[in-house]
């Protein structure tokens, strides 16, 4: 039986996934304060295609489309990198 | 991420769900994004299988110098349809994706199921828009202005002129506009500005009123309440024969993001209505 990965281990991949995808080093530059768009200059749809990567990556389906819509919804539209922890621990 | 390689150009989808099939085809300067944003992912992919992609220069598909008519783009939707062995689907495209979902219905009577239609505005009908008598064009105009872009009364569809405009900005126009549209956004329309995507979605490419007006499938014209091209949607629902048109409160020009609840729950009632339907339509014809 495997044990749920921790905030700082999901941390950690967050990172390298990003960094994977936009061929951008992220290392050290992201806590979980760090907003998606705000911060980091990404879009939407790189948040879409994170996600995808990171549900294959934990080997499971994940409810993604909730979090993205949410985010939706939102009047200031962005995603704190905390909240994808938050989502993935409580998750996984 | 997924990729297929279509009209040898790489194209990024994403599919939930199971069903049958749905494609979602985002518009001009968009990318597959709004799909999730807007829920229809989830809230479609419980009674479907939703595919939506990238077109070609947007999001994370490749970026081809040219073929950005409605033409071209219904040949890639059906060459994806084909490469994920999707014999038939309802098509759902808003803006120009409405346009392109509308030219492979023609083109592709066979494959074509139903269409939904999100505020499209047709090269071949533009006769009947005038924009700039809409309501909220001037705001939109001036919000342009601050961004160091000058839109025209009379080329308010041109997106050739505006994408050459943002080709050319310096100085602090440039940073002005780089500003009001964000990172991401500044490079999605460099990109775009660099291929002939402006100039060909402002042209019928063959798909004239006529045309249009051909289209037997079940259809749903939806617009926001706001939108400026309610001609079209009158339009629409007088001309082809088996289409209703349904508008959004509240939303102008992007229904799927500006009321997304009320969008998604009109499209999915009139797929869950027509996917029961497309047999007996088909044995009809």
């Amino acid at each position: 039986m495997t044990t749920a990965p921790s905030r700082a281990e999901i941390l950690h991949d967050i990172i390298a996934k990003l960094s994977e995808q936009t061929g951008v080093s992220f290392s050290g530059a992201i806590n979980e304060e760090t907003r998606f768009f705000a911060d980091l200059g990404l879009a939407s749809i790189d948040a879409v295609v994170l996600t995808e990567t990171l549900q294959k990556h934990y080997g499971r389906t994940l409810p993604f489309h909730e979090l993205i819509a949410e985010v939706g919804r939102r009047t200031e539209r962005d995603l704190a990198i905390g909240e994808l922890v938050e989502f993935l621990a409580a998750h996984l | 991420m997924p990729k297929l390689v279509a009209n040898g150009i790489d194209f990024h989808y994403q599919q939930s769900g199971a069903g049958p099939d749905v494609v979602l085809i985002h518009g001009v300067t968009g990318d597959l994004s709004i799909w999730f944003l807007s829920e229809a992912m989830g809230i479609l992919g419980r009674s479907f299988r939703v595919t939506a992609f990238d077109l070609r220069g947007h999001g994370y598909s490749g970026l081809p110098k040219s073929g950005y008519t409605s033409f071209d783009q219904a040949g890639d939707c059906l060459a994806i349809m084909d490469a994920l062995d999707i014999e038939h689907a309802m098509l759902l495209g808003h803006s120009f994706g409405a346009v392109i979902a509308t030219h492979a219905a023609v083109l592709f009577p066979a494959r074509v199921d139903a269409i939904v239609l999100s505020d499209p505005c047709f090269p071949a009908l533009r006769h009947l828009e005038d924009v700039s008598r809409w309501g909220h064009w001037q705001n939109f105009r001036q919000e342009a202005a601050l961004a160091g872009v000058t839109l025209s009364d009379e080329h308010w569809y041109d997106l050739g002129r505006f994408f050459d405009q943002v080709l050319h900005l310096d100085g602090e126009r440039l940073l002005r506009f780089r500003q009001a549209v964000g990172l991401p956004g500044f490079h999605r329309l460099l990109r775009l500005a660099e291929t002939t995507c402006g100039d060909d979605a402002k042209v019928p490419a063959g798909l004239t009123e006529d045309l249009i007006a051909s289209v037997t499938q079940p259809a749903l014209g939806i617009f926001g309440e706001h939108s400026p091209f309610l001609a079209t949607s009158d339009y629409l629902a007088t001309h082809l024969p088996n289409c209703i048109a349904r508008t959004v409160a509240g939303a102008k020009h992007r229904a799927p993001e500006e009321n997304a609840a009320e969008f998604v729950r009109i499209v999915n009632d009139f797929l869950v209505a027509n996917s029961s339907a497309v047999p007996m339509v088909k044995a009809a014809r």
